[in-house]
């Protein structure tokens, strides 16, 4: 796993040893897995206008148009054309479309990886309706499969096939959450054999922000809910779904869910974390089809729902706030109205950011983004998108509702010396809590 | 046989056929490979999956607020020269005879003058889209051959149409000649190149719109 | 001519020039001359040059023209002949020296025959030679002959010492109706047969009289072709669309048509376009010089041109079809074409599904092997 660079001078990271027709082979038998009806439909159907390049944080942050989201579909397209395009045998037969070379995966693995956060305003942005994210997330299954990702994210992966999570072994997560219980006098549920709830965590919960575990768990605690952690399926992020790699992203889906029902609970809780929302509510489907066996909700619904039905009380916090949309949350998982009704029972006046809701800038770190030292300096260009926003904006307070924004938001703060905190929702909402519990208006839980 | 014979006959006959059996190839061969849509269960109270269809099919006819400055040339111009495409090629006497004489559907044509105005309008507008192409590097980046053959196929067409109606530069069979021949030029790579999209858009934005709506998320 | 007295009861001795015709015929040169300046201004001559084409024209000698009947229908002649009164065309016709016309000619048979030869050995390469009706070339040509002698062999025999060939009316110049498809006797053109001496294109079904007088005329008193397009036409009678000069162009720059010939449109006088008028393609001068003395030409009678100072106008698709549809229905064909494309779509898909499944199932190249393969079409 050493850095190695194109002809060109690219720069990428291959890993295991493959001869190069076995590494490009592997690349298109990932790519020809996902050529259905609907990526068909999308790459047909693109006319070139260049639209999606200014919905691009990279490309506006930095103005290379190499950056311009559908560009970094190119090889994903042209073995389209060459494997299952309706003129796939004519263009092999006659060479027009020729074969995608390990050179140009090579060259593309730092546009499929770090320069895209599968964040989907492109998506938004395009006339045809080609959704450019879903392309690059297919696209990434055969770059995994031909070990052409960046090393950071291969070395999570295994970590996350290893242990579980990319955060910690699997046989530390009890401890984790008792200690975390016990720094802030929270009483914690964990391994449980029957719950209602089951609460999953994100990989920066069990390292930097602990209390958010802690948090999570006041909530529930005030609802009067029966919930547990559990060490059976507690990682909500999914770094297969990051890096392509499905077979990981079935198993940590897979845990999740299979532990919910093995607990019999109807719920199943997502921590704040937008991709594990993605993974979980959207593409869990892909194993479980239609009728998922438990209800999926992010942390933010959850809140709203806490908040809606009277079971939580929020003290007025009679401060004014921004909130940062997470993607994967709002504009690729519908959450759009969740935060911001919280945020209101929580007598939090909202100063909108300009680019707000579904056509928020994304923070620069998602889809693996933040974890790949390599993308370091576009990420920061890109995060100077935000804080503009942030600052003209003017609010007293920053919010948002992942952790993965918050560290990228955090990492860019701290890089250019901003002195906005960004917090989470949650956290907001579990150290505003009214004192005096209510009783329950109705049954508990749902 | 004269070159407007040639054109209205075998060449306007071959194009047409090849145009037909090109776009239902690729239309069909697309559409029919397996469809592997991940149909989560819907948001609560989300639209129903036709309903996204028809929006996201409508809502992307207009770019949402923040692209609207970026991509304003890009969709004011695309709006005129599909606007002045579709008046010529709809409402133009010769085009509704051709079509009837095709498909048996006719229906009022503009006055000439009028579509003369149009098309001077959508060359100009044409124009401005090749130069738009040539002076942004992102467009640069992404073009390929087929955008600038795509191009040319869809300006010939209303260049020599525009000469045939002012009889300039020849004679006028030979212009309508040339005229035709251009059209079957642009009919014969349609179902090759990016012309294409006038039929597949609306494909591609219904299942992006059925994808995004299933989540309750903005179309 | 057949207006004018019979050819016997002529003067045996014949005025030595058009000039002295005219005169004898009790023609003023006042009226002659007016005459020129109209036969000049139809040829589009400048005028500082109508005063020598008067003076070549008055001092012409008798030309000797032989004119070869093929594969027609004489309406040509009809055309030439027929015009609605006497006028100075029928007398400069009579003036010619008509040496040969198996329709007008008194003599028939082999007298006929011999006056043909008599007239080209006399005249050798100063005689015109004018040919309506196209050649038959298949088998031959043996599907005209004349006095046993195929059209196309008499043509080239003809032809072959004469000043210049003026090929009168559609067949002539382009084939015409007997070249219409199938074309069973391989009827050509006469520009097709005789590329080794003049020929001019005198088109039209029948053409307009005027025009072939213009083009003797000149002639007759420049002793060469007047200027041609590039179907060998004069151009100062085929240098325009009808469409250009039609009294109906305003109604089809407003979009004003009629649809059929007993609507309002048709009553209105609009635009023939919609009922398959070829005007638009057609080169000619009817809607300038009109027909039967300048009284009508058809599109003014309600009828849309068909084109026939066209090549070819026969094939063109049909009278009534407008000029931009195809030529053919092609319904069936692209109905076909539909099915075959439907076809091929579903077969394309197939094949790239059984590609995909094949291409993923096979086992993965080994990891550590030079053996190329890599991606496997």
């Amino acid at each position: 796993m050493t850095a190695k660079t194109t002809a060109a001078g690219v720069p990428f990271d291959a890993q295991g040893e493959l001869t190069d027709d076995a590494r490009q082979s592997a690349a298109m038998r990932g790519f020809v897995s996902e050529f259905g009806a609907v990526a068909a439909a999308n790459l047909e159907a693109c006319v070139r206008c260049g639209m999606c390049a200014n919905a691009c944080h990279f490309y506006v942050a930095t103005g290379n148009p190499i950056y311009t989201p559908i560009n970094k579909l190119q090889p994903f397209e042209q073995a389209y054309k060459r494997h299952a395009g309706p003129f796939a045998p004519i263009y092999r037969l006659f060479g027009l479309a020729p074969r995608v070379t390990l050179e140009k995966l090579e060259e593309w693995e730092r546009l499929i990886f770090d320069a895209c956060t599968l964040c989907g305003r492109c998506t938004l942005a395009c006339p045809m309706g080609i959704d450019i994210a879903e392309l690059i997330k297919k696209a990434r299954h055969g770059m995994f499969k031909a070990g052409l990702i960046p090393d950071r994210l291969q070395l999570m992966d295994r970590t996350a096939r290893a242990w579980g999570s990319p955060a910690t072994p699997a046989e530390d997560f009890a401890d984790i959450i008792h200690d975390v219980g016990e720094q802030y006098g929270v009483k914690m549920n964990v391994d449980l054999d029957k719950a209602d709830y089951l609460l999953t965590v994100a990989p920066a919960e069990l390292t930097d922000h602990t209390k958010a575990l802690a948090d999570a768990a006041k909530v529930l605690n005030r609802l009067g809910a029966s919930w547990t952690y559990h060490t059976q399926g507690f990682e909500a992020s999914n770094i297969g779904y990051l890096n392509g790699d499905l077979e990981l992203q079935e198993k940590m889906t897979r845990r999740l869910i299979d532990t919910a029902v093995k607990i019999g609970a109807h719920t199943l809780v997502l921590p704040e974390c937008g991709h594990a929302y993605g993974a979980a509510r959207w593409e869990a489907a892909r194993w479980y089809g239609d009728k998922l066996p438990v209800r999926i909700i992010h942390m933010t619904e959850f809140l709203q729902e806490a908040v809606e039905n009277g079971k939580v009380r929020i003290k007025p916090i009679n401060q004014s706030a921004s909130f940062h949309d997470p993607c994967q949350l709002v504009r690729r998982g519908g959450v759009n109205e969740a935060p911001r009704a919280v945020m209101a029972a929580a007598k939090i006046e909202l100063k909108e950011l300009e680019n707000h809701g579904a056509l928020a800038w994304c923070c620069g770190g998602g889809g693996g983004v933040v974890s790949n030292a390599r993308a370091d300096p576009i990420r920061y260009q890109a995060f100077q998108l935000k804080q503009r926003e942030v600052d003209a904006a003017g609010a007293e307070r920053f919010i948002t509702a992942c952790g993965q924004c918050r560290i990228t938001l955090d990492l860019g703060a701290k890089h250019f010396k901003w002195d906005k905190k960004v917090e989470s929702l949650l956290e907001v909402v579990a150290d505003n809590l009214e004192d005096e519990p209510r009783a329950p208006l109705e049954g508990p839980g749902q | 046989m004269t070159l407007l014979e040639f054109a209205r006959g075998p060449a306007l006959e071959a194009a047409l056929i090849i145009f037909i059996a090109g776009a239902s190839w690729r239309f069909v061969g697309a559409l029919l490979l397996p469809w592997r849509l991940v149909h989560a269960t819907p948001r609560a109270g989300a639209p129903s999956a036709p309903m996204s269809a028809i929006k996201s099919i409508f809502t992307k006819m207009w770019p949402h607020k923040p692209f609207q400055s970026a991509g304003l040339f890009t969709f004011v111009n695309g709006y005129i020269f599909h606007f002045g495409l579709a008046i010529i090629v709809l409402l133009f006497a010769p085009h509704v005879l051709f079509i009837k004489g095709l498909t048996g559907l006719s229906w009022p044509a503009l006055p000439n003058n009028v579509v003369y105005v149009f098309g001077a309008l959508t060359l100009a507008s044409l124009l401005a889209a090749l130069a738009h192409r040539l002076g942004s590097p992102v467009l640069r980046l992404i073009s390929r051959n087929d955008d600038y053959l795509s191009w040319l196929l869809t300006f010939l067409p209303v260049l020599t149409g525009l000469l045939t109606a002012a009889h300039l530069g020849a004679r006028y069979e030979t212009l309508l000649a040339v005229h035709i021949l251009s059209i079957c030029a642009f009919l014969i790579w349609f179902p090759f190149g990016k012309l294409m999209h006038a039929v597949l858009f609306a494909f591609s934005r219904a299942m992006t719109g059925v994808r995004l709506g299933q989540r309750g998320a903005e179309i | 001519m057949s207006i004018e007295a019979p050819r016997a009861a002529r003067p045996q001795t014949r005025p030595e020039t058009l000039g002295e015709m005219l005169a004898a015929r009790g023609v003023s040169r006042r009226a002659f001359l007016k005459y020129a300046s109209y036969v000049g201004a139809l040829l589009a001559l400048p005028a500082e040059t109508i005063p020598a084409f008067a003076e070549g024209l008055a001092t012409a000698r008798r030309q000797s023209v032989i004119w070869l009947s093929f594969q027609e229908c004489t309406g040509c002649t009809e055309s030439l002949t027929r015009s609605f009164s006497p006028t100075l065309e029928n007398l400069i016709f009579d003036f010619i020296s008509l040496d040969y016309h198996h329709t007008l000619q008194a003599a028939s048979g082999e007298a006929a025959e011999d006056a043909r030869k008599a007239a080209m050995a006399a005249n050798k390469g100063k005689y015109i030679v004018v040919v309506d009706g196209s050649v038959s070339t298949r088998d031959g040509g043996l599907y005209s002959t004349i006095a046993g002698v195929a059209n196309i062999d008499m043509l080239h025999e003809t032809a072959k010492d004469a000043l210049a060939v003026i090929a009168v009316g559609a067949c002539a110049a382009f084939g015409g109706i007997p070249k219409a498809r199938p074309n069973p006797t391989g009827a050509a053109a006469i520009d097709q047969l005789v590329t080794d001496r003049p020929v001019v294109n005198i088109p039209g079904c029948p053409p307009i009289p005027e025009a072939m007088a213009g083009a003797l005329s000149y002639i007759v008193s420049f002793g060469k072709l007047p200027e041609l397009d590039h179907l060998r036409r004069p151009k100062a009678f085929f240098g325009e669309t009808i469409h250009d000069r039609c009294y109906r162009r305003p109604f089809y720059e407003r979009g004003l048509f009629a649809e059929g010939f007993d609507d309002e449109g048709a009553r209105k006088g609009y635009c023939l376009y919609k009922v398959g008028c070829k005007g638009p393609v057609t080169y000619n001068s009817c809607a300038t010089l009109k027909w039967n003395g300048g009284v009508s030409f058809p599109i003014q009678s309600g009828h849309g041109c068909l084109g026939c100072s066209e090549p070819d106008f026969w094939d063109q698709g049909g009278f009534y079809r407008p000029l931009s549809t195809t030529l053919g229905d092609l319904g069936p064909a692209l109905a076909g074409a539909a099915l075959a494309g439907v076809a091929l779509g579903a077969g394309a898909a197939y094949a790239s599904r059984r590609h995909q499944a094949a291409y993923l199932k096979e086992p993965p190249l080994p990891a550590k092997t030079a053996a190329s393969g890599g991606d496997r079409p």
